[in-house]
């Protein structure tokens, strides 16, 4: 019994300190910056590849081979934080900067799948197979690798931001970075060696973790997470708190694995994310930090304000309805309709994004957690309870709206990216239950013999009648929400955004504004689920799953959040390119990832703010009076 | 009756007293006018009579109810809105949006009317846009009307500001230093419209460093140095005030010391 907790811990430990060396990238990143990086786990992979590239196939010499991934993750390191991470760092405000670094996990990801495929690697362990005996319990000798890596990268810092000049210039960036620039620190050169510096300790991490975890190209994904809650759980920037953090998630998940079960063992490690953060939302070992509240700090919305209004509205919104009413006449091509009706349910559930995110400014990135409850309770009660497909949909709206209210109510104190954090574990949390509850669900090979789609009697099991039907409904949705967005919900949805604390001095009860972007939005992601199941007939974890979540992200972000059309831009394109262009699909991921990066970067509102800005140009109408579009003459420097 | 009452009012931030033993009334249908040196406490005593910061022991009134805590959109159900030291206009939004989102707290249609368009969502916002272009043009700000908040020079962000909050109908009107960024054209006007506020009938706090525009409009003046209050009374009396020129212009006897 005793060795057995003694065997769980020490396992815990070890890989504890795996989620350790990643959170204290994040710390590293988030101390001298203020972000929070989430391309940590892309350099773990990235490295790791390498490796296995120069030891298996070139046949290098193993230090050889960890030397030449390291140096060359750190190039890619530097090259992506000096074109992307820094300038973004000068003009975006920190919750962009989260998505920045999701498109920058992404773009990685995706690139590993170029170069590497879609195969699992692993390399050998350093020193032998053999384990070794530490207090009687049986410990491979990679795990002490890696232990030691972590405690090395710990000394490290510790000396790096007592004892050394530069450790103090990076701290005083965090601390004041206009007082540091006065003092002569040139702060983007310290925040780009912070972002090369965390990418270091990643590589570290990834070489010694790879003889343990078989990787993919989207293990990163995996490692970013984990890293993130680590941090999240010690505290965001402190090293002990981000060592503590690590170690604490590594025993929380192999008690949880040892003796519940290991499907929930995910599940149980996100329940601890989540009561920590509702007990001290800024973790164990919070930098504490008071902050005047009258006082703006930073401005918050950098995109241009685009509003269609009067006849030229109406006259989009005819062209609107008529293309979409009248592709299907124009295309033939079958699978074409197919992946507009897979678009248009997309949307859906990306409408309810644009309410919570691009309205409300609540960062999510667990909107695919309401499209799985919506898409198996509906796929659930029609298949195994002859429910009525419309009926199994309705309830699961009713489903997806109490979870709504109930996570919008715990996590009411959250804001950015503690938000970010914790419904992204809401959505692990489905993710893991989607698959860990086999006989409900169907694990992770799906749910199959789910009925079409019908509606008193008449059954849309066509691409043509499903694309007629979606077409419809997305119609309904965009009047309906044309109608809220432009009267006093829309006014209170974009002050929330705005300045939480102007918009309650005027009465705007934020909390309850909060919450109805929340349950509006995840009964659309809702019935973007159910749709999807009905509509084919099948549905899998991962067609909702977390990947699905940063995916309708992008396409918001893309497409042009706070405008109810412009998403429809960023879904069609990342819907109908795939299929269109079919021979590379293996670019998809990287492309996604550029998109979303790029946006950030060069598109601030999106493709419809650049077609806008477009239109105001040709036609002149940029003076101030125009009332289509203004683009902001300043931007503040943060 | 009093629109604010205030008795041993302390609040301290660690180990400053940033507001001890405050007493203040603010009569309703008056201006009131809080000056102080920087750090008096002045910004301090508006986040407590709004409800940002809890006191530490003392109590405050509104139009007779106690003040206890809630949430801080409770205050401006209480009729009582107020404006910021910085001006906060929402970014994203348009200058005419800005006003309109003042009127939250009036609104008479649900959610469902506006999703619809509905006849009252319609009559609402059509006489809500009528109220706040005869705003814009008493700032003279129409020909911002769509132009996006935060693009406008401070001083119209100010305005922008005050009208915002005059939308919301209050019964008593908190101004943070609302002259800052106002050139001398512009304060006098300011003047002139804080006037017709109160012949409105909104009572008036204000927040101002600007004594011309303080001695000018103020019925009351409260001097605040160091979370006190050193005086109190009418402009004039203030003016001939010992211990406010000692406020403002340091110890006498420390600068006697210091000369000798």
């Amino acid at each position: 019994m005793v060795s057995e907790a003694v065997q769980i811990i020490t396992g815990g430990l070890l890989q504890g300190s795996v989620f350790a060396i990643v959170a204290l990238g994040y710390a590293l990143v988030y101390r001298v910056t203020g972000v929070i990086n989430l391309t940590q786990g892309a350099f773990c992979v990235l490295a790791a590849l390498i490796t296995y590239s120069l030891e298996r196939t070139l046949h290098w010499p193993v230090p050889l081979a960890v030397a030449t991934a390291v140096v060359a993750t750190v190039g890619y390191g530097l090259l992506i934080g000096a074109a992307v991470f820094v300038p973004a760092l000068v003009r975006l405000p920190p919750s962009s900067l989260l998505m920045v670094t999701a498109g920058l996990l992404t773009l990685t990801n995706g690139f590993a799948l170029v170069f590497w495929g879609g195969d699992p690697y692993s390399l050998p362990p350093f020193s032998g197979e053999e384990p070794v005996d530490v207090l009687g319990a049986r410990v491979s000798t990679q795990g002490l690798w890696v232990a030691g890596t972590a405690l090395i990268i710990i000394l490290g810092f510790w000396y790096l931001f007592t004892r050394t000049m530069l450790g103090k210039a990076l701290q005083a960036c965090a601390e004041n970075p206009t007082a540091a620039r006065l003092m002569g620190i040139d702060v983007h050169r310290m925040a780009l060696l912070a972002f090369a510096l965390a990418a270091m300790i990643a590589a570290l991490g990834g070489i010694v973790v790879a003889p343990i975890f078989s990787l993919q190209f989207d293990t990163g994904q995996m490692f970013s997470i984990l890293g993130f809650i680590a941090v999240a759980i010690g505290g965001m920037g402190s090293f002990i708190g981000a060592a503590v953090g690590g170690l604490l998630l590594g025993i929380a998940k192999q008690l949880a694995a040892g003796y519940v079960s290991s499907l929930f063992s995910e599940a149980l490690a996100l329940c601890l994310l989540l009561v920590t953060l509702l007990w001290r939302p800024s973790g164990l070992f919070a930098l504490g930090r008071p902050r005047r509240t009258d006082v703006r700090g930073e401005q918050h919305v950098h995109a241009p304000i685009v509003r269609l209004r009067g006849r030229g509205a109406l006259l989009f919104g005819i062209l609107l309805a008529v293309t979409i009413f009248a592709l299907p006449s124009v295309i033939s091509d079958p699978s074409t309709i197919n992946s507009l009706a897979i678009a248009g349910i997309l949307f859906i559930a990306v409408l309810g994004l644009d309410i919570l995110m691009g309205y409300a400014g609540q960062i999510s990135l667990g909107q695919a957690a309401f499209m799985a409850i919506g898409g198996y309770v509906a796929a659930i009660l029609a298949t195994n309870y002859d429910w009525s497909p419309l009926m199994s949909t309705l309830m699961g709206a009713l489903v997806s709206l109490i979870c709504a209210v109930v996570l919008a109510l715990a996590t009411v104190r959250l804001r950015g990216v503690y938000l970010a954090l914790a419904t992204l574990a809401f959505g692990l949390v489905v993710d893991a239950l989607a698959i860990g509850l086999r006989g409900i669900t169907g694990g992770p090979s799906g749910l199959t013999g789910i009925p079409s789609f019908s509606i008193a009697g008449f059954v849309f099991d066509t691409d043509r009648s499903m694309y007629y039907l979606v077409a419809a409904i997305v119609s309904v949705l965009l009047l309906v929400l044309v109608g809220a967005t432009r009267a006093g919900f829309g006014r209170a949805l974009m002050s929330v955004r705005a300045d939480r604390m102007a918009a309650g001095a005027l009465g705007i009860n934020v909390t309850r504004v909060k919450m109805a972007a929340f349950a509006i939005s995840a009964v659309l992601a809702s019935l973007s689920g159910s749709l999807y199941a009905f509509y084919f007939q099948f549905l899998s974890p991962e067609m909702v799953g977390t990947a699905r979540s940063f995916e309708l992200l992008t396409m918001l972000v893309v497409g042009g959040a706070g405008t109810l059309v412009g998403p429809l831009f960023g879904v069609v394109l990342l819907t109908i390119l795939p299929v269109i262009f079919q021979p590379l699909a293996l670019y998809k991921t990287m492309v996604e990832g550029a998109l979303l990066v790029a946006a950030f970067r060069y598109l601030p509102g999106g493709i419809l703010g650049g077609l806008a800005l477009l239109w105001s140009w040709s036609s002149g109408h940029i003076s101030e009076k125009s009332g289509l579009l203004r683009q902001p003459a300043s931007r503040n420097a943060r | 009756m009093n629109a604010v009452e205030v008795r041993d009012l302390s609040k301290s931030f660690g180990g400053l007293r940033a507001v001890s033993n405050v007493s203040v009334t603010v009569p309703v249908g008056s201006i009131t006018a809080l000056i102080g040196p920087n750090g008096a406490g002045k910004t301090t005593l508006f986040n407590l009579i709004t409800n940002l910061y809890r006191p530490d022991c003392g109590e405050i009134r509104l139009f007779g109810d106690l003040l206890q805590g809630g949430p801080p959109w409770e205050i401006a159900r209480r009729g009582v809105v107020r404006t910021f030291q910085t001006a906060r206009v929402f970014p994203g939004m348009t200058t005419f949006e800005n006003v309109l989102s003042g009127a939250h707290l009036h609104l008479q249609s649900n959610l469902l009317q506006q999703m619809l368009r509905l006849g009252r969502c319609r009559r609402e916002e059509r006489f809500l846009a009528r109220r706040a272009e005869t705003l814009l043009d008493l700032v003279g700000l129409t020909r911002f009307r769509d132009v996006a908040a935060t693009d406008l020079p401070m001083g119209a962000q100010k305005l922008l500001e005050m009208i915002r909050a005059f939308m919301a109908m209050p019964r008593l009107l908190l101004l943070d230093e609302p002259a800052s960024g106002l050139n001398d054209g512009e304060t006098a006007e300011l003047a002139v419209l804080l006037r017709a506020v109160r012949e409105s009938g909104v009572t008036l706090a204000i927040v101002e460093h600007n004594m011309s525009l303080v001695m000018g409009v103020a019925d009351q003046v409260i001097v605040l140095d160091a979370g006190k209050v050193v005086a109190s009374g009418s402009p004039r009396e203030i003016q001939g005030d010992a211990r406010v020129i000692e406020a403002y212009v340091g110890q006498v006897e420390g600068t006697e010391q210091c000369l000798s």
